[in-house]
C-alpha cells in the first residue's frame, strides 16, 4: 500500500460546527433509495454514500432504506445532479455530526477538484487510484482505503466459448501483464490479483499466480486453430477501465489472441451482434470484511451480470480458509471470471479534516464523525448557490 | 470525295496526334511538376519532423527523464503518459520515449503499448545524420504511415529515444497543391495483401480503389514508376493517366504508392472538338465536291448526252437531228463532226431517194410502157386492119369490123386491168392487228392453192408444211398477211414452171415468229436477189413487178423483216420475220436499203 490510512492529525478535543464542503465526479439525479441510479456504478456508488448521511438502515448491498432524517444529516437543499446541502440531524440517535451541514457538489471533473483541493474550496473529494500518485506529487493530502475493489475480467459467456472449452480464455489470463497495469496505468495504486478476494481479507491470495505466462499461451492457442477473436468491453465513461482495455489487448496480440477493447454498456446484450462483447472489465466493491460473506456477495454481483458463473450454495460465514480457497480455486479454473487488480479507494482532504478515517468493506463515508479544525474564512463553496 | 474525305481524316487525325503528343508532354510536365512538389513537401516536413523530434529531445523535462532513467532501478512507470502531453505541444501524430533497451516507456500513438520493445531503434544509426524517414507505425488503431525522426538524449552510457512524426494520410495530400484535373493519392502498403481502405485521397478512402490493385502488385514486385491510364466508364473523357511512385521505408521496403493521376477531359474534349470539326469539313468538302462534281459532269455528260440523243434520233431516221457545239473542246469537235455526218447523211439520202426516184420512175415508164406497149400494139394493128378493110371495101368489112372491135375492147379491158393493179398498189392500206396464229394462215392459203399445185397439164407442186406446234400468237392483220403469204406462193410456182416442192416452215424467233417459204425453182442471180422488192421490177415475162413489193411493204407495216436466199438451179427461200406485237407506228423500212436483208 502506498498511502496508509491517515488518523486524526492532533489529539486536541473535535469542534463542534463548520461546513464539510464535498466534492464529487458522479452526478447524481435522485436521493430517493427507492429510486435505483439511472447512470454509471460512479453515480451509484456517490448515491449510496449520500443517502448513507440521510437514512439510517443500511441494505445488504450497500443501499439505504428508512425515511428521511433518521440519518446523522437532513436534506436541506437539493438540486438534482448538480449539488445537496445536508443539515445536522441534532436528534440522530448516536450523536449529533461535529459539523453543521454538508455541501456536495456534483458532477466535477477531476482536474477542478483537485484545484479546489489545492485551493483550500472543497475539504473531501475523491481521487481516481490511477491518479493518486499524481496528486501526492502535487502535494495533496489523501486518504487511501485498504485495496477494496476488484478489477476483473469476465466472461459473460453470450457467444464464442463453450462452457467446457477454456483454452482461449486461459489463454487470454495467461497473457496478461498484471504488474504492468498496477504499475504504470494505476501508477502503483493497488496490487495484482489473481484471486477473488484480496489478501488482507483472504490471506491466500498470494497462491494464485499473477504473472503472465506467453509462452503457455501461446501452447495454448497453438492447440485451438483458429484463434478466437474477442470482444473486450469496458465501461467508456472509465478511463481506467479503457486503459486496461487497450493494455489488454495489446498483452493478448502478442500471444497471438485478437482482442478488440469496445465502450459498451455495463449490462450484457441479448442480441449478438460483432461488437457485442464476449468479456467486459468489472470493477465490484467488496462489501465485506469476512472473506466468506466478502466472496458470496462478490459472486453474487457478478452473477448479475454473467449468470452462472458460481452455481455452488453460499459459503457459510465460518468458511474455513481453505474451503474458501478451494470455492476461489473452483470458480476460476473456468476462467470466465479473470481478476486483475485490487483497488483502493483514495481521497482528497484538506487540511482541516480532522477524524477522517477511510471507509472499510461495505462501509460508508464516516462523514458523521468528521469535524474541522478551524473556523473556515469562506465556508460556502463557490459552486454551490444557496437554495434559499 | 475519298479523297477529301482521307485528306480531312489525315488532318484531322494529325491535328489529333499533335495534340495528344502536346497534352500528354503537358501533363507530363505537370505530374513532374507534382511529384517534385510532393518531394519538397515530403522533405520540407521532414526536416520539421527531424526539428521538432531535436527540440523534443533538448527540452528540459526530456533532459530530466533522461537523467532519471539513467539511475539504476529507475521507475518509469512515472513517465507513461508523457507522450500525450508533449506530442500535443509539438503538434506531433506520433511520439515515443524509448528507453536504452528499446523499451517503449510512454506512447502517444500506442499508449497500452508502453514496455514494449522497439528494437530497430537500439540498432547502431546515426539518427542525427538520418533525418526523417517513412515507416509503418503500430498504433492503437492499427498501423500508420508515418513520417518519422529519431532523436537521441545521452545522459552517462544511456541513451534515451525519442521516435515522432507525423501521419502520412489525407492532410498531408491536401497539403498538396495541385493543378486542374489533377489529384493525388496515396496507397497505403501496410498489409500484406492490397486493401482498398488503405487508399486514399484529401477525403479519406478513395472510391474505386480495387482499379489500383494492379498497378499496386505491379509496384511491389517492381518497386519503380509506373504509368498506367484507368478508364472509368465508357466516357473516355473520364479516364485518368496514373503516375505511380513508390514510397520506401530505411529498409527499401515498400510502405506506400503515390498516384499523381490526371484527367483526360480536356485532352478528350480538345479531340471530340477537332473530330466534329474535322466531321464538318469534311461534310461542308463533300457538299462542295458533290456540287463541283455534278457542276463538271453536268459539264461534260451534257453534250455527250445531247449527242446520245441525237444519234438515237438518228437510228430512229430522224437524220436531221443536230447537236449544238459549244466551246473548243473534244466534245465540241465531237458534236461538230456529229452534225457533219448527219448532215452528209442527209444530203446522200436526199441524193439516193432522188436517184431512187429517178430510178422508180424510170422503172414505172418502162413497165408502164411495157405493160401498155402489149395492149396497145394490138390496138394499132386492128385499127389499121380496120382502115384497110374500109378502104378496099372489103365485103368482109363488118366482119372485120367485128372481129376488129371484138379485139379493141379486148385490149381496152387489159389496160384497164393494167390501170387497176396499179391503182390497188396505191391504196395499200394500214394493217388492223388482232391475235393471229401465223400456222391456221399459212394452212388456209395453201388450202386455196391445193387445187393448182395437181392440176391437169401441170407438172406438179407438193406442198411441204413444217409448222411448229405451239407457235405464239401474233398481233398482225390476217388478211394482209394471207395476202402476203399467197403472193410468195404465186411466186413460187411460177418459179417452179417443171414441177417442185413447195416449203413453209413456221418457228419461234426471239420477240416474235418467223416463216420460211422455199421452192425448188431456178433460183435467182445476185442482181435479181438485189432488186426483187424493188416495186414494178420482175423478172418474169406476164408479171407486174408489185407481188413481192407487196410482201415487203405488208411485213414491213407488222414491224418485222424479209429476206431472200437464192442459189441458181436450187431454189429460193424467203424469210419472214414477224414481231409477237408490232410497234405502234409501223417501222419504215426503206426497201432499197435493204441489201444486207436481201443479199442474206
Amino acid at each position: 500500500m502506498l498511502f496508509a490510512a491517515i488518523p486524526a492529525r492532533t489529539s486536541r478535543p473535535p469542534r463542534y460546527g463548520g461546513t464539510l464542503r464535498v466534492e464529487l465526479g458522479a452526478i447524481v439525479a435522485s436521493l430517493d433509495p427507492a429510486t435505483a441510479s439511472d447512470g454509471t456504478s460512479q453515480a451509484s456508488a456517490a448515491k449510496t454514500q449520500i443517502d448513507a448521511l440521510i437514512y439510517a438502515n443500511q441494505n445488504l448491498d450497500g443501499t439505504s432504506t428508512g425515511t428521511p432524517g433518521t440519518g446523522p444529516f437532513a436534506l436541506s437543499s437539493w438540486l438534482p445532479g448538480k449539488s445537496a446541502t445536508l443539515k445536522a440531524n441534532d436528534k440522530f440517535p448516536q450523536g449529533r455530526p461535529f459539523v453543521d451541514a454538508i455541501e456536495i457538489t456534483l458532477g466535477r471533473a477531476f482536474r477542478d477538484r483537485l484545484l479546489d483541493l489545492e485551493l483550500n474550496k472543497t475539504d473531501l473529494t475523491e481521487i481516481p487510484p490511477q491518479d493518486a500518485r499524481h496528486a501526492a506529487e502535487r502535494g495533496v493530502r489523501l486518504s487511501q482505503s485498504p485495496p477494496d475493489e476488484l478489477l476483473a475480467l469476465v466472461f459473460s459467456e453470450n457467444r464464442a466459448i463453450s462452457a467446457t472449452e477454456t483454452h482461449p480464455r486461459q489463454a487470454l489470463s495467461l497473457s496478461i501483464d498484471r504488474a504492468a497495469i498496477v504499475t504504470f496505468l494505476l501508477q502503483k495504486t493497488g496490487e495484482p490479483t489473481g484471486a477473488l478476494l484480496p489478501q488482507w481479507s483472504s490471506g491466500t491470495s498470494f497462491l494464485f499466480s499473477t504473472s503472465a505466462d506467453l509462452p503457455r499461451a501461446k501452447e495454448l492457442l497453438a492447440q485451438i486453430a483458429p484463434a478466437p477473436k474477442f470482444v473486450l468491453g469496458y465501461d467508456s465513461a472509465d478511463p481506467l477501465e479503457q486503459s486496461v482495455a487497450e493494455r489488454i489487448a495489446v498483452n493478448a496480440k502478442e500471444a497471438g489472441l485478437m482482442v478488440t477493447a469496445v465502450g459498451a454498456p455495463p449490462s450484457p446484450s441479448t442480441t449478438k451482434t460483432d461488437s457485442t462483447p464476449d468479456a467486459r472489465l468489472m470493477r465490484v466493491p467488496l462489501r465485506a470484511s469476512q472473506p466468506a460473506v466478502a466472496l458470496n456477495r462478490l459472486l453474487r454481483d457478478l452473477n448479475s451480470y454473467a449468470p452462472g458463473i458460481a452455481t455452488s450454495a453460499a459459503l457459510s460465514e465460518s468458511a474455513s480458509p481453505q474451503i474458501i480457497y478451494n470455492r476461489e480455486r473452483e470458480i476460476l479454473d473456468a476462467f470466465r471470471i479473470v481478476p486483475l487488480v485490487w483497488i483502493p479507494q483514495v481521497y482528497g482532504l484538506s487540511p482541516r479534516v480532522r477524524n477522517w478515517t477511510p471507509p472499510g468493506p461495505g462501509q460508508t463515508w464516516p462523514l458523521a464523525d468528521v469535524w474541522l479544525d478551524s473556523p473556515e474564512t469562506n465556508t460556502t463553496s463557490p459552486h454551490i448557490k444557496d437554495p434559499e | 470525295m475519298i479523297a477529301l474525305l482521307l485528306a480531312v481524316g489525315l488532318v484531322a487525325a494529325g491535328v489529333t496526334i499533335v495534340t495528344r503528343r502536346v497534352f500528354d508532354q503537358l501533363n507530363g510536365q505537370h505530374t513532374d511538376a507534382m511529384v517534385q512538389q510532393f518531394q519538397r513537401e515530403f522533405e520540407r516536413r521532414g526536416q520539421d519532423v527531424a526539428h521538432r523530434i531535436k527540440a523534443i529531445a533538448e527540452e528540459e523535462a526530456t533532459t530530466r527523464m533522461a537523467v532519471d532513467l539513467s539511475r539504476p532501478n529507475a521507475d518509469v512507470s512515472v513517465y507513461v503518459h508523457d507522450a500525450r502531453g508533449v506530442s500535443s505541444s509539438h503538434q506531433l501524430n506520433f511520439l515515443d520515449f524509448v528507453g536504452n533497451d528499446g523499451s517503449i516507456i510512454s506512447s502517444e500513438e500506442y499508449p497500452a503499448r508502453f514496455g514494449y520493445k522497439l528494437s530497430w531503434v537500439t540498432q547502431p544509426d546515426d539518427w542525427a545524420a538520418r533525418g526523417a524517414f517513412l515507416m509503418k507505425v503500430e498504433t492503437d488503431q492499427g498501423p500508420a504511415l508515418g513520417l518519422m525522426a529519431v532523436s537521441t538524449v545521452r545522459v552517462g552510457d544511456r541513451d534515451l529515444y525519442v521516435v515522432g512524426g507525423e501521419r502520412l494520410g489525407k492532410e498531408f495530400l491536401s497539403s498538396l497543391v495541385l493543378p486542374a484535373d489533377m489529384r493525388a493519392l496515396l496507397y497505403l502498403n501496410l498489409a500484406s495483401e492490397f486493401q482498398e481502405p488503405n487508399l486514399i485521397d484529401i477525403n479519406g478512402p478513395a472510391p474505386d480503389a480495387d482499379r489500383f490493385q494492379p498497378l499496386v502488385e505491379k509496384i511491389e514486385a517492381d518497386p519503380v514508376e509506373q504509368t498506367e491510364k484507368i478508364s472509368w466508364g465508357f466516357d473516355p473523357s473520364n479516364a485518368e493517366v496514373f503516375k505511380a511512385l513508390p514510397q520506401v521505408g530505411r529498409q527499401k521496403e515498400l510502405l506506400g504508392v503515390l498516384f499523381v493521376g490526371s484527367s483526360q477531359r480536356t485532352v478528350v474534349s480538345l479531340e471530340r472538338r477537332i473530330r466534329w470539326l474535322a466531321l464538318g469539313v469534311a461534310a461542308v468538302g463533300v457538299l462542295l465536291g458533290l456540287l463541283l462534281s455534278w457542276w463538271g459532269a453536268a459539264r461534260v455528260t451534257r453534250p455527250v448526252q445531247k449527242l446520245v440523243a441525237a444519234a438515237r434520233e438518228v437510228s430512229h431516221g430522224n437524220w436531221g437531228s443536230r447537236v449544238e457545239v459549244h466551246g473548243h473542246d473534244e466534245i465540241a469537235q465531237l458534236s461538230k463532226s456529229f452534225n457533219q455526218m448527219t448532215g452528209q447523211l442527209v444530203e446522200q439520202r436526199e441524193k439516193l431517194v432522188q436517184v431512187e426516184r429517178v430510178a422508180a420512175w424510170r422503172e414505172l415508164a418502162r413497165r408502164l410502157a411495157h405493160e401498155l406497149k402489149n395492149p396497145l400494139f394490138p390496138l394499132q394493128t386492128t385499127v389499121e386492119n380496120l382502115q384497110r378493110a374500109r378502104e378496099q371495101n372489103s365485103p368482109q368489112f363488118d366482119e372485120v369490123f367485128r372481129e376488129s372491135t371484138g379485139i379493141m375492147l379486148g385490149e381496152i379491158d387489159n389496160l384497164k386491168a393494167i390501170v387497176s393493179r396499179f391503182s390497188d398498189f396505191a391504196k395499200m392500206p394500214q394493217p388492223e392487228l388482232a391475235p393471229v396464229n401465223l400456222n391456221d394462215i399459212a394452212r388456209n392459203v395453201v388450202k386455196l392453192f391445193e387445187a393448182q399445185f395437181g392440176a391437169v397439164g401441170r407438172p406438179p407442186i407438193t406442198p411441204e408444211l413444217h409448222l411448229q406446234e405451239n407457235l405464239p400468237i401474233i398481233q398482225a392483220d390476217a388478211t394482209l398477211l394471207h395476202r402476203a403469204i399467197e403472193n410468195l406462193i404465186l411466186n413460187a410456182m411460177d418459179a417452179m414452171p417443171a414441177g417442185g416442192v413447195l416449203m413453209l416452215r413456221t418457228q419461234t424467233i426471239e420477240h416474235g415468229v418467223s416463216l420460211e417459204v422455199s421452192d425448188t425453182g431456178s433460183g435467182l442471180t445476185p442482181e435479181e436477189s438485189e432488186r426483187i422488192f424493188t416495186p414494178y421490177y420482175t423478172s418474169k415475162q406476164h408479171g407486174s413487178g408489185l407481188g413481192l413489193a407487196i410482201v415487203q411493204a405488208i411485213v414491213a407495216d407488222h414491224g418485222g423483216r424479209i429476206s431472200v436466199e437464192s442459189e441458181s438451179g436450187v431454189g429460193t427461200s424467203f424469210h419472214l420475220d414477224l414481231p409477237s406485237s408490232p410497234p405502234h407506228k409501223p417501222q419504215v423500212f426503206p426497201m432499197v436499203f435493204e441489201k444486207k436483208e436481201v443479199e442474206a
